[in-house]
């Protein structure tokens, strides 16, 4: 009973449950948690975890959508479980089911391995490449350029897009809407220095030629990103890089020049 | 980069002459009849914009099939004899199709 005196409401979890130790296939176990207004699904996961069984395997860490540690497929659907109110997750038959991100080897459980996304993650060099003529005071950005890059630099690598591309589920040689959204960062990046270089790498067979534009990583994104878009740009950029980089040119020029005092 | 460009740009290309062949063939603004038909598929313009459109279906079709098998991890080995079977497609089914439009003579 509750405080004021009702039946606690009790909602359905089901947990993909899998050791590939044990396990010849993944199979499904139910837990009940009561409902409350505020508890979340990593909440109830936790609840599960620490109250009904405690083998029960996923990834945490922030809970503030921050680190993108616990992205899962729950109910069709790739989230961050940490943020989505359990609520919000329940069918029509009064159940939240919880997968692992799909097309991705499961470790245990919820757990997935993500190496094959950093593999592909490195291979954009998402780093950035600086000038060796560094401006005096600063770069400077317009206002444009900075819209321009659609808040890519908040992407958390949380994995959702990655594991909801049908692409990679077919071929995991295919870059991946996560990396390519860095690249997007770096190429428009004025103060990276191998533009250039980028657009070569990620114009081959296995980058932006690859994307169907199926929009799934959109739709997937926790922090409403649109790698789409940046695939799309990429590709327009990769077709003309020579003028792109002309174009680079003149405005690493401009940038390097004092900044004049107003 | 190549591959995708042929496809995007037999698609433009496919929107004209899927325009023109939707208007022509299938919702004439005039009456259709056989004699009109017979007589259109004789003209020799008519023969050049049906080979282009030809031309363009198989560049389309054979691009997007291609793109869609490399798509496969286990035939991504295979992605040059995958466009010489595309190619030999291409050549064979252009020159039949190309030749059977080219012949056409309406009945005198």
């Amino acid at each position: 009973m509750t405080t004021n005196g009702s039946r606690p409401r009790m909602v359905t979890v089901r947990v993909q449950r899998f050791n590939p130790d044990v396990d010849e296939k993944p199979y499904f176990d139910e837990f009940q948690v009561e409902l409350t207004p505020a508890k979340t699904i990593l909440d109830a996961l936790h609840e599960i975890k620490t109250a009904q069984d405690g083998s029960v395997t996923y990834r945490r860490s922030c809970r503030h959508a921050i680190c993108g540690s616990c992205a899962m497929y729950v109910n069709g659907k790739n989230i961050l479980v940490c943020n989505t109110p359990l609520r919000d997750k329940i069918d029509e038959e009064g159940t939240v089911t919880i997968r692992p991100l799909p097309y991705l080897p499961i470790i245990k459980d919820l757990v997935v391995d993500r190496s094959s996304f950093w593999e592909q993650y490195e291979r954009v060099k998402p780093w950035l490449i600086p000038s060796a003529d560094v401006p005096e005071k600063e770069f400077r950005m317009s206002s444009e350029e900075v819209a321009a890059l659609n808040k890519a630099e908040t992407c958390i690598m949380c994995g959702a897009c990655y594991s909801a591309c049908q692409v990679i589920a077919m071929n995991k040689r295919y870059v991946g809407p996560h990396a390519l959204l860095k690249a997007f960062l770096r190429v428009l990046d004025p103060r990276d220095m191998a533009p250039s270089e980028r657009l070569a790498d990620v114009g081959d067979q296995d980058g932006v030629f690859r994307c169907h534009t199926i929009f799934n990583c959109i739709d997937a994104c926790p922090k409403d990103l649109d790698p789409t878009k940046a695939i799309e740009t990429l590709r327009k950029l990769a077709q003309k890089r020579q003028a792109f980089e002309a174009a680079r040119r003149d405005r690493q020029r401009m940038l390097n020049e004092p900044i004049a005092s107003s | 980069m190549r591959i995708f460009q042929m496809q995007r740009y037999s698609a433009i290309a496919l929107l004209v002459f899927l325009t023109i062949h939707m208007i022509v063939v299938h919702y004439p603004p005039f009456h259709v009849d056989f004699t009109r038909i017979i007589e259109r598929m004789g003209q020799p313009l008519w023969k050049a914009i049906d080979i282009a459109f030809l031309f363009f279906v198989l560049m389309h079709a054979l691009t997007g099939t291609y793109a869609v098998i490399i798509d496969w991890e286990r035939f991504y080995a295979y992605r040059r004899e995958l466009v010489g079977a595309a190619a030999l497609i291409f050549i064979l089914a252009f020159v039949y199709g190309a030749r059977t439009i080219w012949a056409f003579q309406p009945p005198a």
